[in-house]
């Protein structure tokens, strides 16, 4: 189900009627039906519910086993069990075909016949994100954060509840343990404060990211025909496309959980006002750094390999770059994961791993230098051109290793970045030449406005929610937003026929 | 309460403001939405098909001479599959004494039909069970359809909400020119200086869906008892389509319906391709002007058509056909009852 499609939408609107019709008792079986729904909907039935129950089933018990055998060292075996178990299925359903390529591109090499067929894998929808959420819930549960779920059907639950199947947030146990089988009761203020959220994200899809995705399909669809500036301004829209197609969803997500009563955690937080690609992905996709933070950095950079390392590091190196050597090792693993994460694809791992890596590395390195550079020149870092120069060269620098990220293979990057190297600047003076890849002037207009609309937006909220900013304002001005938003994204938002809406862009993850 | 009372005020507001962007971007009135503008009851003539019949037959004028009234139930491309569901949705506003349906789209190759063939026609007819019968009719031959190609045909916003940008243009504000459906077009844009038109009575099979969608509106108009008249428009035909359309001619006779081919009564050669023809396939308003007397004289003195003339229930037809003439003139620089006196003496062998 597209988060944006009438069936969503029916399909919302149904549960959230019966959710506060039924007795708040059993509010939460209405979550669990609908998730179940919800999450075999696509495929064939009796498949995905064994592979819903190869994942739910092991998760259920390892926590409780965790739990039992808490003051002994069975308990670590079970985690260990859960946790391999999870990943296990994870990387036959979503990663088998990418190792089995990275191993036949070796056999080719050795001039090997026997290459390993791929397997045909069809993934539950959502797998990459209840995965990771199910092995946060038995390491929390390890950790003492919190206790096992009991009920298994409230333990599935919380594993698929539907909103987030799509695209995350990742949420954690102990987080959301009250409001998702808390009893709520209807309440008109949070229902208007969904709906809006709900509406800001649709303008973000329909009228922004669809948008953009018709310029960036044309121009990377047809890479023998665009080159130099409609790549670059490619790239700058396929960033925009994928923070808008993302963060308007996880705002639909979050509108729809606000209308059950039920708080997720936020997800950006204005990422293209970062000054630093370190800032940056602490605004960009914020609970799946959270996450790997959590999850992988710290047990990495805390293990006993890693201090072991970090000690024969110290015989040859100072202190201070020891720290940084185990550090960089300890986020290169995350990095890596992070692209591996993304797909099983080298472009994922080079595009949203190892390039953020680089960039931050770098970022860290030149700091000192940097500093002393704008000290000998008297340049004022917290001026706004300053401040306006950051921004734009870290909206650059992602826009760059994005474009990895949309290639569907390395040669295809490496061919569209070859490709910007042509000067034709020209076609943003020419009227006529831009507005021929997939874009006319009317609906560059259209972008343009609504992209500052979209900036002003999260501009202002780096100060505070946007809507307890407008709830302040009188009832004409707060009705006028909301018609505007409304007929926004009626009359220009794209969908129905003569436009083909990309599925969810994060879906595939 | 007061927060129900103000959620009910939001969203009245928000309908009235729906109804307003819908209006404004709808589509451009077409002869079939200009149809349901006709008091029920009041048609007596209704005329079924393609471009040929907009461009063809002039119902104001056809009222004006003869005195009956003709509702046109025609889009560009119309495809014959509708004709069935037009004679439905004509039903359930009008009794007419007579159902004219061109056949010139019968012999189009079925497989080729496209969005144009159908969408203006489902986009003019009022929402109902019949329009979703026919759409899914129509999608049910398209192997590809998806859900989302049912909702977009189901509801028509979802193809015209972005016409924002047809603003200011004439395109969105309507077609101005249409005069109870009958377009008037007096260019003359035939580049070919050979005869534009001939007739070959060489038969040729019609396609097997093609016939069994005849044979469908043939079976439905039986059951209802209906008066129908099949016609071959005066025009231009492509040999194998000429030939297609004799077997059909073929398959309607022996069903004991009538059927008339403008193309082989002599009668209709008085239209002149060098200066009656807008293109090789329509009539301008010369062209339509001798078509609608001699066809329209046919109508009134086989089909006991009535006389509305003098009526005051029918004043909007004479208002139209004064419009309409107007415009001609505005358009030819000539006056049009000249041009129907200079007919009547070209012709008056015919009428």
């Amino acid at each position: 189900m597209n988060l944006t499609s009438l069936v969503f939408a029916l399909f919302c609107i149904i549960t959230i009627c019966i959710y506060f019709i039924v007795p708040k008792k059993i509010q939460w079986v209405i979550l669990l039906i609908s998730s179940l729904v919800f999450l075999l909907y696509d495929g064939s039935l009796p498949l995905n519910i064994i592979k819903f129950l190869l994942i739910l089933v092991p998760t259920y018990f390892c926590g409780l086993l965790i739990e039992k055998n808490k003051e002994n060292k069975k308990a670590k075996i079970y985690l260990t069990i859960g946790i391999m178990l999870i990943v296990g299925q994870l990387f036959y359903f979503k990663y088998a075909n990418f190792f089995i390529n990275t191993i036949n591109l070796f056999l080719e090499k050795f001039n090997s016949e026997n290459l390993i067929n791929n397997i045909e894998t069809n993934s539950l929808i959502g797998i990459s994100y209840f995965s990771l959420i199910m092995i946060s819930y038995l390491v929390d549960i390890y950790n003492g954060i919190c206790k096992p779920q009991k009920n298994p059907f409230k333990c599935a639950l919380f594993m698929t509840y539907f909103p987030i199947l799509t695209s995350g947030p990742f949420i954690r146990y102990k987080d959301v343990e009250e409001d998702l089988y808390g009893k709520h009761k209807f309440d008109l203020n949070r229902l208007c404060n969904g709906l809006m959220r709900i509406l800001w994200g649709l303008f973000k899809i329909l009228v922004i990211s669809e948008r953009c995705g018709m310029f960036v399909d044309t121009v990377y669809g047809n890479l023998d025909k665009y080159f130099g500036t409609f790549i670059i301004v490619a790239a700058g829209l396929f960033t925009l496309q994928l923070y808008t197609n993302f963060s308007g969803s996880i705002d639909i997500i979050m509108g729809i959980s606000e209308i059950f009563g039920i708080k997720l955690p936020e997800n950006f937080t204005a990422p293209f006002f970062s000054r630093t690609i370190t800032e940056f992905w602490r605004n960009w996709h914020i609970t799946l750094g959270a996450w790997l933070r959590d999850y992988i950095f710290y047990p990495v950079l805390k293990s006993d390999s890693m201090q072991k390392f970090s000690a024969d590091l110290k015989k040859r190196f100072s202190k201070k770059a020891v720290k940084k050597i185990t550090l960089y090792v300890s986020m290169l693993v995350m990095w890596i994961i992070i692209g591996i994460w993304h797909g099983g694809n080298y472009t994922f791992i080079i595009g949203s791993g190892l390039l953020q890596f680089i960039f931050m590395v770098l970022e860290d390195l030149l700091e000192p230098l940097s500093n002393k550079i704008n000290k000998k020149l008297g340049i004022n870092k917290e001026t706004f051109s300053y401040r306006l120069y950051q921004r734009i060269r870290t909206f650059i620098l992602f826009s760059f290793s994005m474009i990895f990220f949309r290639a569907k293979t390395v040669e295809e990057a490496l061919t569209i970045i070859f490709n910007i190297l042509v000067w034709n600047p020209w076609v943003l003076l020419d009227n006529n030449t831009l507005f021929t890849a997939g874009l006319d002037i009317y609906e560059f207009r259209v972008l343009i406005i609504s992209i500052v609309i979209l900036f002003v937006v999260d501009k202002l909220s780096r100060t505070g929610s946007v809507r307890e900013k407008l709830s302040k304002q009188n009832i004409v001005f707060r009705w006028t937003v909301t018609y505007l938003l409304i007929f926004g994204i009626i009359i220009f938002g794209c969908y129905g026929s003569g436009y083909n809406p990309a599925e969810f862009i994060y879906r595939q993850f | 309460m007061k927060k129900f009372i103000k959620a009910f005020i939001f969203i009245l507001i928000f309908f009235i403001l729906l109804y307003l962007v819908i209006k404004t971007l709808w589509l451009e009135e077409t002869p079939i939405s200009k149809f349901y503008d006709e008091p029920e009851n009041s048609l007596d003539v209704i005329y079924i098909g393609s471009s040929n019949v907009y461009t063809h037959f002039n119902s104001t004028l056809a009222y004006n001479l003869y005195g009956y009234t003709t509702g046109i139930l025609s889009n560009d491309t119309q495809n014959f599959l509708v004709a069935k569901y037009l004679i439905k949705e004509a039903q359930k506003y009008q009794k007419p004494s007579l159902y004219v349906i061109d056949i010139a789209k019968l012999a189009d190759n079925f497989d080729d039909f496209t969005e144009a063939d159908f969408r203006k026609t489902f986009d003019s007819m009022k929402f109902s069970k019949n329009r979703i019968e026919a759409i899914n009719e129509i999608l049910s031959y398209k192997k590809d359809a998806t859900k989302r190609d049912y909702i977009n045909y189901y509801f028509s916003f979802f193809k015209y909400h972005n016409r924002m940008k047809d603003f200011p243009t004439s395109n969105i504000t309507g077609v101005k020119n249409l005069y109870k459906g009958y377009l008037l077009e007096n260019r003359n844009i035939v580049t070919t200086k050979q005869k534009v038109f001939y007739w070959t009575d060489q038969i040729s099979n019609l396609q097997e869906q093609n016939k069994q969608v005849l044979e469908n509106l043939i079976k439905y108009i039986k059951e209802e008892n209906l008066n129908v008249l099949f016609v071959v428009p005066k025009r231009y035909f492509e040999k194998d389509i000429n030939e297609r359309l004799n077997d059909a001619i073929q398959i309607i006779k022996e069903n004991n319906l009538k059927v008339m081919n403008l193309n082989n009564i002599e009668d209709y050669n008085v239209i002149d391709y060098k200066t009656d023809f807008y293109n090789k396939w329509h009539l301008n308003v010369y062209g339509s002007t001798k078509n609608t007397m001699l066809f329209g004289k046919y109508l009134k003195e086989n089909y006991n058509l009535p006389n509305h003339k003098g009526d005051i229930a029918y004043k909007s037809w004479d208002e139209e056909y004064e419009r309409f003439k107007e415009d001609y003139k505005k358009y030819t620089e000539n006056d049009f009852e000249e041009k129907i006196d200079t007919y009547k003496e070209l012709m008056e062998d015919y009428l």
